[in-house]
C-alpha cells in the first residue's frame, strides 16, 4: 500500500475520493479510473496538448500532472462542459465553423479555449492563437478554431448582456 | 472530351432534373456533436473485459542481425501470457500494402523494427517483460543515405535474404521519354540545371496507432486504427491464415491518418496473433516515440532538373532525375514523381527518370501527396528559376507552357504508349488567375526594394496536377442503400471517416438522390460487417471512388420506391420526382405523398434495395484535379524566420459537395505544406543511422501561430464521371504549397533555396553570404 495515497478532488462539479497509485498521471486517472475518455492522450509527455483539462482555473496538460497533485483541487474536463444537456457555446461554435476534422485534438483544444474565455471573455485573434499554441491539430483546423472561438465569445457576451437586461 | 457517363457498372442513373437541395450546401459534419463532447469512442477508448496489453520490443539499431534472443526471464514474470519472437513465429508474414514483410525477422533493416512481442495482464507488466528480454545483436553499419547507397558497388545487405519484391525495385530507373532531348537542348536559348532536395517527413497523427484484437475461437474482431477497414481485413486474413469471412475490422473514429494508416497497421498483426495465442482480447498502443520510429514516413528525395527554353518562353526540353530514399520497406510507385512533370507542362522533348533506393532509413509510404509534393517543389521551383533566367513573369511563363492534354498515363504499364489523352476537366488557367489576383501579383515587382529594414516581403506561386481515383483493384468501391417499411433509410458504405467528412459526404449524396434530408440517412460505415468492399480513405480517392456507387445505389432505391408510390398516387413511376421528403408528380407537384408514407407500401421485413459498384477509370481519359497557390511571406534576414503572411488557394476539384468540409481540407493541406516547406525534417545520425528527433519538441509541426491567412477559391468544372462532378480534395491541396513559399522567399530576399525545409540557419547564412558579396 506504500505506493497508494488517498485523494479527494472535484471533477466536473462532483466530489471524488479515491485511493490511487501515486505514479498515476491525472490523464490516466480521468480516463481509466473515472472513465472520462473525452480527455485524449497523444504523446503522454507534455508535447501535443490533446490531454488538456482545466485545473482550478488554468489549462494544463493532464499527462504531466500526477493525479495526487490534483487532490484538493477542481478539475474540469470536456465532459463537464455540457450544461443540462446543452452544449457550451464553444462546442456549438466548433460544430458550426467545422473546427473539427478527425476530432482527436478537439477536447483538449476546447479546454484550452474555455480557460481563455474564462479569464478573457473578449479575446483577440492573437490571444486565441497564443492560448492554443500548445495544442497541435495535424488536420489543420486552426483558422476555423479561431473563428469558432471569436463567434463563441461574441455569443457568450450577448447572452451575458441579455441576462443583465433581464435583471 | 472526357467521359459522359457516371463511372459505375451498369446503366447511368437518370439525372435528377431538378435543383439540388443538399449537395453544395454547407452542412455541418454529422459526427461533430460526438467529437466536441468527447463522446466519440476511438479505438483506444474501448473497454473490453479480460483485456490483455501488448508491448513490442523494438530494435534500437537500423541494421543488425539477431544472434540470440532469451525470453526466459520475461516468460517467468507473473502476469505475462505470451511472448512471440522469430523463434516461435517462423514463416509469419505481415503486409504493408501488398508488400510482404517478415513479422519478426532475424535481420533487422530499420531502427524500431519489431524483435519480440509480449502480452500481459497490464501495461506495466508488459513493459517490464519487454525489458527482461535479452537480445544479442550483431550490429552492422547502416546505410541510410540514398546517394551513398548508390555509390556502393554492391547493394548493401539491407533485408532478410528472401525479402520479396526488392529486386524488382531497388535502383531500377523508370523512364518517361519522348522527343529528342539532345536536339531539344541544342535548340534552346537558355538552359538551367539545378539540384533540389526534400526531407523525410513524418505523419505526426495526433492519435498514436492503437489496436484491440479479439479472437473468440471462431472469429477475429479487430478494432483498428486504419484508413481502410477492407484493406485491413484482407491483409490480416492473409497474414494469419484465416478465411477473410472470419475477420471483422471496425474503425468508428480515427485520429488522423494522412496516408500512414492507409493499410493494416503493424501493431494489428501482433495484437491479433497475441489474441489467437492467448484466447483473450489484446490491446497494443504505440507511444509517440514509437510512432516516429516504427511507422512509414515520406521518403527524402533528390531531384536534378535541367530545362531548356526559347527566348519567347517556350519550354523545349526537360531532363529530370529523381532519386527516392525508400527506406527498408516501401509501398512504392515507380513513376509517380515524374508523372507530374510529364503532364503539367507541354514539352516535346523529355527524359524523366525516377529511381527508388532501398536503405536502412525506416519504412516509407503514402503521406498526403507522397510523390507529388516533393516533385512539385522541385519542378515548380525550377519553373520560377527558368522564368527568371528568361526575364519572364512566372505566371505568364506557366500559362504559356501548361499542358492542355496529358501525355503520360498514371499506369506504369501504359507509360510507353504514345498517348494523346484527355483530361476529364481542367481549369488550371482560371486557378492561376484567381490566386495571383487575390495575392496582388502586381506587387511582386519591386517588392524587395520596397521592404524596409531586416524584414523583407515577397510573393510567389506554384501550380499542380494530381491524379484522382482509379476504381480498379484494390480500390473497388461498392455501396448499398436500403429503404424500409418504417421509413428508415440505411446507407452501407464500407469506408472510414478519417476526419475528411466521409460519413457526411456520402449521406449527402444518398439524401440528394432520394430527396430527403441528410439526417434521415442512417450510415453503416467503418465496419466490414454488413458492408461490401470499399477503398481505403487515402490518395484523395474516397469521393472520386465511392461517390458514383453511392449515387447509383440511392438512385436505384429511389426508382424502386417510385414504383411503390406510383400505385399510391395512381400515376406512372416515370412521372415522379422527390425532394425535401416528398414524392410528387413532376407536372403537378401538389399531387404528392410524403416519403415516409410511400414507404408504408414497402412490404414489412422486405426492404427495397439499391446497389452501386464503381467502374474502373477508362484508359483514354486522365482524371485529374488541378490547382494553384500564391503565397506572400515576410522574411526576417536577422533572425532567419519566415512568416507566411497569406496563401491564396484555388482548386479545381470538379464540384464542391460541401463547401464547409472542402474548406477544411484546404486548411489541412496548407498546414502540412507549410510544415514541409519551413520546419519539418527527420534528422538521422550519420554514423549510427538513428533518428535524432523522435518527439514533437524536436520534430516541428506547425502550430496555431504558424498558419497564414488562407483564402480559398473553388473553381468548379463539369466531370460527369463522378457524383455531381466531385473529385477528391484532400492531399492535392498541399502539393504546390512548399514551392509557392520558396518562390516567395526568393522574391523577398533574392536567394534561391533548393533544399527543404528552409530553416532560419539557411536564411541567415544566405543573407550573410549576400552581404559579404556586396561588400
Amino acid at each position: 500500500m506504500q505506493n497508494k495515497r488517498h485523494i479527494a478532488l472535484s471533477v466536473n462539479g462532483e466530489r471524488i475520493e479515491s485511493d490511487i497509485d501515486i505514479r498515476m498521471t491525472l490523464a490516466e486517472f480521468l480516463r481509466e479510473d473515472l472513465g472520462l475518455i473525452g480527455t485524449k492522450i497523444g504523446c503522454n509527455r507534455g508535447e501535443c496538448g490533446c490531454c488538456t483539462v482545466i485545473l482550478d482555473d488554468k489549462a494544463v496538460y493532464s499527462c504531466t500532472i500526477l493525479a495526487i497533485e490534483a487532490s484538493g483541487r477542481t478539475v474540469t474536463t470536456i465532459e463537464g462542459l455540457l450544461n443540462n444537456g446543452e452544449l457550451h457555446p464553444l462546442q456549438s461554435a466548433f460544430i458550426e465553423h467545422d473546427a473539427v476534422q478527425c476530432g482527436y485534438c478537439t477536447p483538449g483544444m476546447i479546454m484550452s479555449l474555455k480557460a481563455l474565455l474564462d479569464r478573457e471573455p473578449h479575446p483577440s485573434e492573437e490571444d486565441i492563437k497564443t492560448a492554443i499554441d500548445g495544442n497541435f491539430c495535424r488536420c489543420g483546423c486552426y483558422p476555423n478554431i479561431v473563428n469558432a472561438t471569436l463567434s463563441a465569445s461574441e455569443k457568450m457576451l450577448q447572452k451575458g448582456d441579455e441576462s443583465l437586461n433581464g435583471c | 472530351m472526357g467521359v459522359d457517363k457516371l463511372l459505375v457498372k451498369g446503366t447511368t442513373p437518370p439525372q435528377l432534373d431538378r435543383e439540388l437541395t443538399v449537395i453544395g450546401k454547407p452542412i455541418n459534419r454529422l459526427d461533430g456533436y460526438e467529437k466536441v463532447t468527447g463522446n466519440a469512442r476511438y479505438t483506444g477508448d474501448l473497454k473490453i473485459p479480460g483485456l490483455l496489453h501488448g508491448k513490442i520490443l523494438l530494435c534500437p539499431h537500423p541494421r543488425a542481425r539477431i544472434v540470440k534472443i532469451d525470453v526466459s526471464r520475461a516468460k517467468e514474470l507473473e502476469g505475462v501470457k505470451a511472448v512471440l519472437t522469430k523463434d516461435n513465429t517462423k514463416g509469419w508474414l505481415t503486409y504493408w500494402y501488398n508488400v510482404p514483410q517478415i513479422a519478426l525477422p532475424e535481420c533487422i533493416t530499420y531502427e524500431g523494427q519489431e524483435v519480440a512481442v509480449v502480452a500481459a495482464e497490464d501495461i506495466d507488466t508488459a513493459q517490464k517483460a519487454v525489458g527482461l528480454i535479452e537480445v544479442e545483436y550483431e550490429i552492422l553499419p547502416p546505410m541510410t543515405d540514398a546517394d551513398e547507397a548508390l555509390t556502393k558497388p554492391l547493394p548493401p545487405i539491407i533485408a532478410d535474404e528472401n525479402y520479396p519484391l526488392r529486386d524488382n525495385i531497388d535502383r531500377k530507373p523508370c523512364l518517361i521519354e519522348r522527343g529528342d532531348v539532345e536536339k531539344g537542348f541544342a535548340e534552346s536559348d537558355v538552359i538551367v540545371e539545378e539540384t533540389y532536395t526534400t526531407p523525410t517527413q513524418c505523419h505526426a497523427t495526433i492519435q498514436t496507432r492503437v489496436c484491440v484484437a479479439n479472437w473468440d475461437g471462431q472469429q477475429l474482431t479487430v478494432w483498428d486504427s486504419t484508413q481502410g477497414v477492407w484493406y485491413s481485413k484482407g491483409a490480416l486474413a492473409k497474414s494469419l491464415g484465416l478465411e477473410p469471412e472470419k475477420v471483422r475490422v471496425i474503425v468508428k473514429y480515427l485520429g488522423g491518418g494522412f496516408g500512414s494508416k492507409a493499410w493494416a497497421q503493424r501493431i494489428s498483426y501482433y495484437a491479433a496473433k497475441l489474441s489467437m495465442a492467448t484466447g483473450r482480447p489484446v490491446k497494443i498502443e504505440r507511444t509517440r516515440r514509437e510512432e516516429f520510429l516504427a511507422h512509414s514516413h515520406r521518403f527524402d528525395c533528390k531531384f536534378i532538373i535541367k530545362m531548356g527554353a526559347k527566348w519567347d518562353g517556350t519550354i523545349t526540353t526537360i531532363y529530370e532525375k529523381a532519386v527516392l530514399n525508400i527506406g527498408a520497406v516501401s509501398r512504392y510507385d515507380p513513376m509517380s514523381t515524374i508523372w507530374q512533370t510529364s503532364n503539367l507542362y507541354a514539352c516535346p522533348n523529355v527524359h524523366l527518370e525516377q529511381m527508388g533506393v532501398f536503405t536502412n532509413r525506416g519504412t516509407t509510404g503514402p503521406l498526403r501527396a507522397p510523390y507529388n509534393m516533393p516533385n512539385n517543389f522541385a519542378l515548380e521551383s525550377h519553373i520560377d528559376r527558368m522564368a527568371d533566367a528568361l526575364g519572364l513573369d512566372p505566371l505568364q511563363f506557366r500559362l504559356k507552357n501548361r499542358a492542355t492534354y496529358p501525355r503520360t498515363h498514371i499506369r506504369p504499364e501504359l507509360k510507353d504508349k504514345e498517348m494523346k489523352l484527355a483530361f476529364s476537366s481542367n481549369k488550371l488557367d482560371e486557378c492561376m488567375k484567381k490566386v495571383t489576383e487575390a495575392i496582388g501579383w502586381e506587387r511582386r515587382k519591386g517588392g524587395r526594394e520596397a521592404s524596409n529594414g531586416a524584414k523583407k516581403r515577397g510573393i510567389g506561386m506554384a501550380s499542380f496536377v494530381a491524379h484522382q481515383g482509379g476504381g480498379g483493384y484494390p480500390n473497388n468501391a461498392n455501396a448499398d442503400v436500403s429503404v424500409n417499411h418504417d421509413g428508415v433509410i440505411r446507407l452501407y458504405a464500407g469506408v472510414v471517416d478519417i476526419g475528411g467528412g466521409q460519413k457526411t459526404i456520402f449521406s449527402m449524396i444518398a439524401a440528394e438522390e432520394l430527396g430527403v434530408a441528410v439526417d434521415n440517412i442512417d450510415v453503416i460505415y467503418g465496419d466490414t460487417e454488413d458492408t461490401r468492399y470499399a477503398p481505403s480513405a487515402h490518395s484523395s480517392r474516397c469521393t472520386a471512388e465511392m461517390g458514383p456507387p453511392v449515387l447509383k445505389a440511392a438512385s436505384e432505391a429511389r426508382q424502386k420506391l417510385f414504383e411503390v408510390a406510383a400505385k399510391m398516387l395512381d400515376v406512372n413511376a416515370g412521372e415522379l420526382q422527390s425532394k425535401n421528403g416528398d414524392i410528387y408528380v413532376k407536372s403537378d407537384p401538389s399531387h404528392s405523398i410524403s416519403f415516409k408514407k410511400a414507404c408504408l407500401g414497402i412490404e414489412p421485413n422486405n426492404p427495397i434495395w439499391g446497389s452501386g459498384s464503381r467502374e474502373a477509370n477508362p484508359e483514354d481519359t486522365l482524371f485529374s484535379s488541378f490547382g494553384a497557390q500564391a503565397a506572400e511571406v515576410e522574411v526576417d534576414t536577422e533572425t532567419g524566420e519566415v512568416n507566411v503572411v497569406k496563401i491564396a488557394v484555388a482548386q479545381d476539384f470538379g464540384k464542391v459537395l460541401n463547401p464547409k468540409l472542402c474548406t477544411s481540407q484546404v486548411y489541412g493541406g496548407i498546414e502540412i505544406g507549410v510544415g514541409y516547406a519551413l520546419t519539418e525534417e527527420g534528422v538521422y545520425d550519420k554514423k549510427t543511422g538513428k533518428m535524432l528527433n523522435s518527439s514533437f519538441h524536436e520534430y516541428k509541426i506547425p502550430c496555431s501561430l504558424d498558419i497564414p491567412i488562407i483564402e480559398p477559391f473553388f473553381v468548379e468544372s463539369e466531370d460527369p464521371g463522378f457524383a455531381y462532378s466531385a473529385r477528391g480534395g484532400a492531399e492535392v491541396v498541399n502539393t504546390p504549397t512548399p514551392a509557392a513559399i520558396r518562390n516567395a522567399i526568393y522574391n523577398a530576399i533574392g536567394v534561391w533555396f533548393n533544399d527543404l525545409p528552409i530553416t532560419p540557419d539557411k536564411i541567415i547564412n544566405a543573407a550573410q553570404a549576400k552581404k559579404e558579396k556586396v561588400v
